[in-house]
């Protein structure tokens, strides 16, 4: 049997010092503020993050360099045989095409997974990788499974405030139909491609319900029906808002009482830089079987 | 020895007649409105229905009962405006049905047209309240019934015992609703109603009478809509079909669907600007085309023509825009635009999935509503109820399969429906909105990644979760919900009736708002209206914030007139 590493990025939402527990390698994202280079957990903090994103800051984000790609794939290599690489979703970042491209050279011992995740539900994807390397699928194997499950999953974030979506531009046109006299709160969809416009709410509490609602129409039309029998993931992430969060938690665990609320995370920073803090997310996976 | 039959020329003389007497006495009936409120507007919706009748009737040069009953169904029926216009265009449709089959009509066809007429009407209403114009119109239906069966055959006596039942049971309209006895006033669809027969009643006896109608080919709601489009866009619009070619078909047989859109594109192959209107016997035209021959030779394969207008768009052109000028400088406070842009006459507008119509009125308002995606905007509200053919001309300005239509206020949601009822060629949705802020959050709640059907449960669902509250002032001395209201006071009306009555407009708008409050709202939206500045209504919000700190309160300007504050909670 094949000895496999897995590498995923920053946007995963694993630390660190998880990664290390885990036994997995974590790439931190680079984030441009005001000219400067910084990486995500490395050198820049969540915290750190918000207080400069509320001070105004020019803010960008970028992927990986080949190089530190590069870098991290060599040592790998000279303990693994194989490597399952699963940046964040290609519709998001052009990491995974990056990744893709360099992979070429390595013979075929390196497999980027194009699964199209991000945050909390990338997180999923290590997880499941991990698993699935316990049950002796070698690299190829892990690609292609979960390539195949890669639109079982959805995130719907309801956002505080227009203004970062504005100000950052990466949001499909749909997003423009947001554009209006009144003050509302959006919520927006990740199905694996792009952060997108899902609908629109006056109060949290409109948003939230519109949320729980669009996970329950997923798993209901999309993931095979809610029973006790089709396990799915469900979660709660935010940016810096994590009171509510907690809060958003429980209600959502009470209306879904099949499944298990797994955890409650911050959103990935590539994602916060967009939406700016004080949002709330809910994310459902479904379970691989 | 009085008459027994009426023919159709005597039958059109008194229709005519009782259409007149109606809109003579549409301002005392306005003022019968339980609200002393000063936009009620019964008197003004039945007469305008009544009279799109009546220009129909008085269009048909020798009336036989056919074309006198189809003019008066048909008529009324598009023309319908508001809760009681809709209803009364529902009890001439009944009341047509029978007596077109007849030469001539008698006490007992009469009665039976009456039966038919309340059988209609009370179809046509979801929830048929008594106390209003249907129990009138009921009561009146007995009596005929009464008189048949008892053998009575003198017609001036039995149209006048109809009217006094008819009276007598608008008496006791007080009893029958509360709200009208405290007002002091009887229900004003059943005065209408009445004032309508007695009409009938003079012309019948020979009274001189002013009967002329204008038959202007345009009617008023259309010019409404011509007025609200942007003059400048007119101008220099590039007329690409020379004549508005209009006539009505009198089909030898029922238009089926099939036909009716063959039709539709057959004359969309030819112009633009399309209107088809079809009830069982005649369809209404309209078409802007270069040959209005062909339009014609192609109606001809339906039916015989009838009340056909031919314009040449292009001389009048010059003409209408200095009139249009005119009329916009008369009256600054309707400004600009029905249409959220100039191109939306355009033919080709581009043909999307689904499409929004909201009635709306108020510069700010209506801005609300195009910045939330609402294709277009029937100009109107409480002051102006839109008619039944209002809708329809938006309903084919919106090149798209489905539409929303958000009537925002409770005497419009029937003219909707019934819009909905005569449009076959697009699924309409009509979300019964009864308030702006409900319309509003509404089309806030649409998700295009869903079904029509679950969008409409959606909406309608979060539409109830709304409340409303409207600041506007008193026309008269009143009694409403134990409170006395004297002419000049300021009232806030709520969803249930009266919640706050004063001098000041603030202190009335603010108590409005504690009364509509309660623990599970969390955002409280005010929209003020076109005379309010915006530091008085700053003030206001101020004021609402401290009160509730734990609620989102937000201040837009509205420009409504006459309701200086228009509030929700949710």
């Amino acid at each position: 049997m094949s000895k496999i590493a897995i590498v995923t990025d920053s946007n995963s939402g694993i630390t660190q010092t998880e990664a290390k527990e885990l036994g997995i390698h974590v790439l931190p994202m680079p984030f441009m503020i005001d000219g400067e280079t910084y990486y995500e957990e490395i050198t820049l903090s969540q915290d750190e993050f918000y207080k400069r994103l509320a001070q105004n800051a020019d803010i960008s984000t970028s992927q990986p360099s080949p190089e530190s790609v590069m870098q991290l794939w060599d040592g790998l290599l000279k303990e693994y045989d194989e490597i399952v690489h699963i940046p964040m979703s290609s519709g998001l970042s052009g990491s995974c095409q990056t990744a893709s491209m360099l992979a070429q050279d390595y013979d075929g011992k390196v497999h980027v997974v194009n699964n199209q995740r991000i945050s909390v539900t990338q997180k999923r994807s290590v997880y499941d990788a991990i698993e699935l390397v316990r049950t002796g699928k070698n690299g190829s194997e892990i690609k292609s499974v979960l390539e195949v499950d890669k639109f079982n999953s959805s995130i719907y974030i309801m956002i505080d405030t227009l203004y970062y979506l504005k100000k950052g531009g990466r949001i499909t046109p749909a997003a423009a139909a947001l554009g209006t006299l009144l003050r509302l709160k959006p919520v927006l969809q990740i199905q694996g491609e792009k952060l997108d416009a899902f609908a629109k709410a006056r109060t949290v509490n409109q948003a939230k319900s519109i949320m729980i609602n669009a996970i329950k129409s997923d798993i209901e039309k999309r993931f095979g029906g809610i029973s006790p029998e089709n396990q799915m993931y469900l979660a709660i992430a935010h940016t810096q808002n994590e009171e509510a969060a907690k809060e958003f938690k429980d209600e959502v665990q009470e209306q879904f009482p099949d499944y298990s609320v797994v955890a409650v995370d911050p959103l990935s920073l590539s994602v916060s830089c967009h939406i700016g803090p004080g949002s709330l997310a809910v994310t459902c996976c479904k379970k691989l079987n | 020895m009085g008459l027994n039959v009426i023919d159709a020329k005597m039958l059109s003389k008194m229709f005519l007649a009782g259409a007149k007497n109606l809109e003579h006495k549409k301002e005392w009936i306005n003022e019968l409105n339980v609200f002393p409120v000063p936009d009620g507007d019964t008197g003004t919706n039945m007469s305008m229905t009544i009279m799109s009748a009546a220009k129909e009737v008085a269009a048909i040069e020798n009336p036989d009962m056919i074309s006198l009953a189809k003019a008066i169904s048909s008529g009324s029926l598009r023309g319908a405006r508001g809760n009681s216009g809709v209803i009364l265009s529902q009890l001439f449709r009944g009341f047509t049905k029978v007596i077109r089959e007849y030469d001539e009509i008698n006490v007992a066809i009469l009665a039976s047209a009456c039966d038919k007429a309340v059988e209609t009407a009370y179809k046509a209403v979801m929830k048929p309240k008594e106390g209003t114009i249907l129990t009138v119109a009921k009561g009146a239906a007995k009596r005929a019934n009464d008189l048949a069966m008892a053998g009575e055959r003198d017609l001036e006596k039995f149209i006048s015992e109809v009217i006094k039942e008819a009276e007598v049971v608008l008496a006791q309209t007080p009893d029958m609703l509360p709200v009208l006895k405290q007002a002091g006033v009887v229900d004003s669809g059943g005065q209408g109603l009445v004032e309508v027969l007695k009409g009938g009643l003079d012309a019948f006896l020979g009274k001189e009478l002013d009967l002329s109608i204008e038959t202007a080919p345009k009617t008023i709601s259309a010019e409404k809509g011509a007025m609200s489009s942007n003059i400048e866009a007119q101008a220099n619009a590039e007329i690409k079909f020379c004549y508005c070619t209009q006539f009505l078909i009198m089909l030898n047989k029922t238009f089926n669907i099939k036909q009716e859109m063959d039709f539709k594109e057959y004359l969309s192959s030819i112009g633009d600007s399309i209107v088809v209107v079809a009830d069982d016997e005649i369809v209404k035209v309209h078409v802007h085309t270069n040959d209005p021959g062909l339009a014609m030779q192609k109606a001809l394969r339906y039916g015989a023509l009838t009340t056909i207008i031919i314009e040449n768009m292009r001389l009048e052109r010059d003409e209408k825009v200095s009139d249009m000028m005119e009329k916009q400088m008369q009256s600054p406070e309707l400004p600009s635009s029905i249409s959220p842009d100039a191109d939306s006459d355009a033919p080709a507008a581009e043909h999307k999935d689904t499409g929004f119509i909201a009635v709306s009125i108020g510069e700010g308002m209506n801005e609300i509503f195009r910045s939330l995606g609402v294709d277009y905007i029937i100009e109107g509200g409480q002051t102006m109820n839109p008619s039944t053919e209002d809708m329809l001309n938006a309903i084919e300005k919106i090149n798209a399969d489905n539409i929303f239509i958000f009537p925002n206020n409770k005497n419009i949601i029937l003219a909707a429906n019934q819009a909905k009822q005569l449009t076959k060629d697009k699924k309409i949705i009509v979300i019964p909105t009864k308030t702006v802020p409900q319309g509003i959050t509404a089309i806030i709640n649409y998700v295009p990644d869903i079904s029509i059907e679950e969008n409409e449960a959606v909406m309608t669902e979060e539409v109830q979760r709304v409340a409303t509250g409207q600041v506007t002032y008193a026309v008269r001395d009143t009694m409403i919900d134990d409170k006395e209201i004297h002419q000049g006071d300021f009232m806030g009306i709520g969803d249930k009736g009266i919640l706050s009555v004063g001098k000041d407009l603030q202190t009335v708008a603010f108590d409005m708002i504690l009364e509509m409050m309660s623990e599970e709202y969390e955002l409280i939206s005010i929209y003020y209206g076109d005379i309010i500045k915006e530091e008085q209504a700053q003030k206001l919000a101020d004021m609402v914030k401290a009160q509730f700190s734990s609620c989102d309160v937000e201040l837009q300007f509205g420009g409504q007139p006459i309701y200086s504050y228009i509030v929700s909670a949710e």
